[in-house]
């Protein structure tokens, strides 16, 4: 299939999607008030932009989303690749980190109200713990993963020394495997936004709270697309990050 | 002429426990000559090689490299089988990661890559991707890499073994002008004979009961011609023959 193609086939998938839903709403169906029609969110955007709350809000989530998402991706990785590296470091965190795995960010937050109150550092400090742990497993899987021949080459080449060994083989080596774990954050990333500001900490999250209160689903369903073009655009430029530093891969 | 690399009663294995894999390896080889190690899959020839290139500890003995020091070269360079370039890496840069460390500006460092590619005839391909190089191009960014750090002492650990007949005879030429040219010491595993013989002006052969050892020592002139080289090819099958232990 050719790269148009596909592109026009997934519009008509879209629009197929939006017309079904648009008939949906308009027939009766559904009442308006459980299922906003796709043209009544239009309106609702240029409401809120007019008020300047659509802006607020966004702003604010992003501040929350990219002070988690780099403090937690930074942790992550320098802690998996760590423990990866040193296995006395690794058994010796093993059990904690099974411990702490399956506990779900969200289960947090009541921690993160009393540490940091109802504010921007208890959202961050939410989202850091989500990308945290995805980062953490995939840095350790991608640091565990790498040639180990290449490790016996700098050594070779008297490049066997932590620092050496670290930047210049370990860290580009398990690259590919440390960059799939910062797009995967960056995805769940805005999952634990919203879920975070759902307990009044100002971003998207509130606002669809407030406005599912009034039944004004149209303003809700104006910052689910919110989030999914907001997704979008960061992986879109992620993804060509990527391509730039991975451009060695055929 | 003097001995470059000194080995005395070199015993070698993995753990602590386990019986050793060589012993009693007493060897001396001499500035500027080319050493082939053959012997069967499994004797040691690779271990023996790391051991010089001070990768892997002897359990006892002594390994002595005489080479002059210098602070802007590495006295011993080693050529991996699979040439082991790093992906991520353009050539010319995975040609300069030897030199790295070494007290070199950048541009020398440049520039020393770029005439050790010259020297495996790759100049132009120092801005490739390695994935966009063939086996035979790979392993030669591998010989040049080893050559930039100007080592008086190359360790090829069977360098062409994985490559098809056409490039291996190739780079077999290209191996003998290059040692010709720059008077390096060569020491070189390989388990093909023919090969051994074609280059080697010296051919080293391990074998035996467990442990292994230097079985025996054959005197070798390079070539690949005549009735002479058919002659030390089926001697050193031979000698493989009577000491095939393992």
């Amino acid at each position: 299939m050719t790269p148009q193609r596909a592109v026009l086939l997934s519009a008509l998938g879209v629009a197929v999607f939006l017309g079904l839903w648009e008939a949906m709403a308009r027939s009766g169906f559904v009442p308006a008030g459980l299922l906003p029609s796709p043209s009544a969110v239009p309106p609702a955007f240029l409401a809120e932009v007019k008020r300047g709350m659509w802006q607020a809000m966004v702003l604010s989530s992003l501040s929350h989303y990219l002070k988690g998402l780099v403090i937690g991706s930074l942790l992550g990785i320098a802690f998996g690749a760590a423990a990866a590296l040193w296995p006395v470091w690794d058994a010796l965190q093993a059990w904690v980190v099974r411990m702490l795995r399956p506990i779900p960010s969200i289960a947090w937050i009541p921690f993160a109200i009393i540490w940091f109150g109802v504010s921007e550092q208890a959202a961050s400090f939410l989202i850091a713990l989500t990308v945290f742990w995805i980062n953490y497993f995939a840095s350790y899987a991608a640091v565990q993963g790498i040639d180990k021949d290449l490790i016996e080459l700098g050594e070779a080449f008297g490049q066997g020394g932590l620092i050496p060994r670290v930047f210049k083989i370990i860290l580009p080596a398990a690259m590919p495997g440390i960059l799939s774990g910062l797009r995967a954050g960056l995805g769940q990333g805005w999952m634990t936004v919203v879920a975070a500001e759902l307990f009044g900490i100002t971003g998207v999250g509130m606002r669809m709270q407030d406005a599912s209160g009034m039944l004004a689903t149209n303003i809700v369903v104006l910052y689910m697309v919110t989030i999914a073009v907001l997704y979008g655009v960061s992986d879109f430029i992620f993804m060509r990050v990527q391509g730039r530093v991975l451009a060695w891969r055929r | 002429m003097a001995a470059v690399i000194d080995l005395k009663d070199v015993s070698i294995g993995y753990g602590a426990d386990a019986p050793p894999v060589l012993a009693g390896v007493t060897l001396a080889i001499e500035r500027g000559s080319f050493v082939a190690i053959v012997g069967p899959s499994g004797v040691g020839k690779s271990t023996l090689l790391r051991v010089v290139a001070g990768l892997h500890s002897a359990r006892s003995g002594y390994v002595d490299i005489h080479a002059p020091e210098r602070p802007d070269r590495r006295p011993v360079a080693l050529v991996f089988q699979d040439a082991r370039l790093m992906p991520w890496r353009r050539v010319q840069k995975n040609v300069e990661f030897g030199l790295e460390g070494l007290p070199i500006p950048k541009p020398a460092r440049a520039e020393r890559a770029a005439s050790a590619l010259r020297l495996v005839h790759l100049d132009g391909y120092g801005g490739r991707w390695p994935y966009e190089l063939s086996g035979g191009q790979r392993q030669r960014v591998g010989i040049a890499r080893a050559l930039a750090v100007e080592p008086d002492i190359l360790l090829m650990d069977e360098p062409f073994g994985a490559l098809d007949a056409i490039t291996r005879r190739n780079l077999q030429e290209e191996l003998r002008r290059i040692h010709q040219d720059t008077g390096k010491t060569v020491l070189f595993v390989t388990h093909d004979i023919e090969e051994a013989v074609h280059l080697a002006d010296r051919i080293l052969l391990l074998g035996g009961t467990s442990p292994a050892r230097i079985v025996r020592d054959f005197p070798n002139t390079p070539g690949s011609e005549g009735h002479a080289f058919h002659e030390q090819v089926n001697q050193v099958r031979g000698g493989l023959a009577d000491n095939y232990s393992i």
